[in-house]
């Protein structure tokens, strides 16, 4: 590889570098540019822009050649990717394919990777909880990973700065384990929903279910405008890019924003090679970049770097961040980079029927669903597991046509005219386990075997555990339990037995902490021992609680910039 | 932005629903399914038959004026794996021996009510674990992936999404307590 660092050292100099435009790192790019700092972005991935590069976002179902099918031989070249539920024939394009970036499973992970400007932000789920001290205050609690550094008083006004400029639907619930936010009117939950909703009340009192927060705007405000966004218009083809702006995505907001400041210079097609740190200053000084066309070497430098790859990049990029004073990857004096690695358990599931208002249906649509905090082992220790899990819900109504009425005239006008639905409600919920991070689930770096951009390729030990089969028993029976009072009949439960990686949550490996002896980050996201280092991406996660977690991922990375600017100020 | 997207843009945000000429299958993409699934011209004029039979003609247009046959045989040569390709290829092949079998004349000239009956029998086989059995089991798949793809590219064809129940990309918001006595359709007749 040619090193070819011919421009002029100034020209490749910022105030801070952001490695990595998801939904973290574009809120960092965003905060940077709003306070002045010249900042460099860089993406891994190529450019995609807002509105311009979604090319299926306003195509209808027979512009697919394969109506929404991807090919047999798609499916055989990348049968990771293939296991994702929004991997289709109108996404397949924003999802990074298995060959781009081989890694080793010695113990099977399914990693799923957005590489393009905006992450995975183009392709999330968009449901946004905040946490509360249950979650913050878990590990300590519960004596397990390290305490978290930091309360939910730290992060409650920086969920708020992120959720006006991002917007977030909800209702204010006044749930003591779920925090009430900043938010536009809630998307309305059905007839079979509330009714759920209410049995759970009158049945425990502690157990809640309501309509899940979502990163959709349901009422246009002049700061939604003002970044170019309207309203959700209730499509459900978020994972084509949404051309109203209706959801939250760096593409959308916080990347146009940085860049309409004039402080921030997006480059993607930049594979971060590793943090270059200067043994006589005591600090990093930039980043090397390595192209991704072209594979030639660039160094870019800045006072302070702001690492948001997404969590397993994050680390893999400390890792490979070698020098004299740090042989085992940047910061890590402690020996914990890579460790305590951890995921959400989604494998599990309920389902079942309800035979009441069956004079109802729905029509319509609605960007989000149902969602139930978790409330187990919340107060105290209840269960022989540790921790709990939230689960989604959603309750919908059949219909359509009798696929098999015999061929001929009888099929064609069952098919042209579906029926009104006859059967029950059908009812659902899913899991979505907390696990616990122990040094024993890691990722790590493989320096013989080398990836098409010459990286280490990285090796995945990471699995449940014996908490996780326990939670997955008593998610089964407690959800049952909870159907059952509700009236809900013809009651099942599944595991999918799906590998870790597939919840796409996954978190850890630079873990906060308030000890540099046993984590990687200070209560401000800086590197105990490169304090001009940031991570703010699901790397940093001590805990993985059992929120969906990009909503705390910005909140860290809005919270850690200003941190930053801050220290800079003060010289 | 690009004319068709502007265009498509503008049309979603005043709430209408453009016309605006789609990309179908290229001819390659039909040759190559032809050649790869080594169909001949009878093989070809026979599925069609077939699913026209399956969502025939009437007040609105069939399967066959809609091109469905190509779209099937696009989406075995692309979407299936090599095992059910060569099973849905021993079906078609198979298919007239079973129509003489079964119906005692040719596809051909049978009445409409005769192909009707033959395919429903083909889709309801249950093949017996014998030599046989192995030569009904492919019929079986492919009459019943051929009923599958000919109403799926029937009612995801333009025609239907455009002219008889046009596809919105804007659904309307939700309505979680909708009354189904209310929200009833007038028919359709096909």
């Amino acid at each position: 590889m040619a090193n070819l660092n011919i421009r002029n050292k100034q020209e490749r100099t910022y105030q801070a570098i952001v490695v990595g435009s998801g939904a973290s790192g574009g809120w960092a790019a965003k905060e940077f540019g709003d306070l002045g700092v010249k900042t460099l972005l860089l993406e891994r991935g190529r450019d995609v822009k807002h509105i311009k590069d979604y090319p299926t976002t306003n195509m209808l179902p027979y512009e697919f050649k394969h109506r929404g099918k991807l090919p047999q031989a798609v499916l055989d070249e990348n049968p990771i990717v293939a296991k994702c539920y929004a991997f289709g024939e109108d996404s397949e394009h924003f999802f990074a394919k298995d060959a781009e970036q081989p890694y080793i499973q010695e113990k099977p992970f399914d990693w799923i990777k957005g590489y393009q400007v905006g992450g995975k932000s183009l392709l999330w789920a968009r449901q946004v909880q905040r946490w509360s001290d249950y979650d913050f205050e878990g590990p300590a609690r519960d004596g397990f990973a390290v305490d978290w550094p930091i309360r939910y008083k730290d992060m409650a006004p920086w969920y708020s700065h992120v959720e006006k400029f991002a917007g977030v639907s909800g209702n204010r619930d006044g749930i003591d384990t779920l925090p009430d936010g900043e938010f536009l009117p809630a998307y309305d939950l059905n007839i079979v929903e509330k009714h759920f909703a209410q049995k759970m009340k009158d049945v425990y009192g502690d157990r809640h279910m309501i309509s899940s927060r979502c990163a959709h705007i349901h009422e246009p405000r002049p700061e939604f405008t003002a970044q170019g966004r309207a309203s959700c218009q209730n499509r459900n083809l978020c994972q084509r890019g949404c051309p109203f702006g209706g959801y939250f995505s760096s593409n959308s907001s916080t990347i146009p924003w940085a860049l309409k400041s004039g402080n921030v210079t997006l480059r993607p097609d930049s594979v971060v090679h590793s943090v270059i740190y200067d043994d006589e200053k005591g600090k990093a000084t930039g980043v090397r970049v390595i192209d991704a066309h072209t594979k030639e070497v660039e160094e870019f430098y800045a006072d302070v770097i702001f690492i948001n790859a997404a969590a397993i990049n994050s680390n893999a990029i400390l890792m490979n961040s070698t020098s004299a004073r740090f042989p085992n990857g940047l910061g890590n004096d402690s020996g914990v980079l890579g460790k305590y690695f951890a995921f959400h358990n989604y494998r599990a599931g309920v389902s079942a029927s309800y035979d009441g208002f069956m004079e109802y249906t729905t029509s319509g649509g609605r960007p989000t669903s149902g969602y139930i905090p978790r409330f187990r082992n919340v107060k105290k220790q209840e269960t022989d597991f540790l921790r709990g899990y939230a689960g989604g819900f959603s309750a919908y109504r059949g219909g359509g046509y009798v696929a098999d009425a015999r061929v001929g005239m009888d099929l064609k006008n069952s098919m042209l005219n579906k029926t009104p639905p006859d059967g029950p409600w059908r009812v659902g919920s899913h899991m979505m386990g907390e696990t616990i991070p122990k040094e024993s689930n890691y990722i790590a770096l493989d320096k013989d075997k080398l990836d098409p951009y010459g990286l280490p390729t990285l090796k995945f030990n990471v699995a449940y555990d014996d908490n996780d089969e326990k939670m997955i028993i008593d998610y089964q029976e407690q959800i049952s339990e909870m159907f059952s009072k509700a009236g809900f009949t013809d009651i099942s439960v599944r595991d999918d037995h799906r590998v870790p990686g597939l919840d796409i949550h996954e978190m850890g490996g630079v873990r906060m902490g308030k000890d540099p002896k046993t984590s990687m980050l200070n209560g401000n996201h800086q590197l105990h021992a490169v304090p001009n280092v940031y991570v703010t991406d699901g790397a940093s996660m001590t805990s993985t609680s059992t929120q969906n977690p990009t909503l705390t991922y910005m909140a860290f990375a809005a919270r850690a910039a200003h941190h930053a600017v801050n220290e800079s100020k003060k010289g | 932005m690009n004319r068709r997207i502007a265009l498509r843009h503008l049309a979603l945000i005043s709430g209408g629903l453009a016309f605006i000429p789609s990309c179908d299958f290229s001819s390659d993409d039909i040759l190559a399914a032809y050649e790869n699934l080594k169909v001949t011209a009878s093989q070809k004029q026979l599925l069609g038959a077939i699913s026209d039979t399956i969502i025939p003609a009437g007040e609105l247009k069939g399967a066959l004026e809609l091109e469905v046959p190509d779209f099937i045989l696009v989406m075995v040569n692309d979407c299936m794996n090599t095992e059910n390709q060569m099973l849905f290829s021993a079906g078609l092949t198979a298919f007239p021996d079973f129509t003489k079998n079964t119906a005692g004349k040719k596809f051909d000239q049978l009445s409409t009510k005769e192909k009707e009956d033959l395919i429903q029998t083909g889709i309801d086989l249950k093949p017996a674990e014998t030599p046989e059995g192995e030569k009904d089991k492919a019929v079986s798949y492919f009459l019943n992936t051929t009923k599958r793809l000919t109403m799926q590219g029937y009612m995801a064809s333009e025609y239907i999404q455009t002219e008889v129940i046009p596809y919105s990309l804007i659904p309307g918001p939700y309505n979680g307590s909708a009354l189904i006595s209310e929200i009833q359709k007038s028919r359709i007749n096909g």
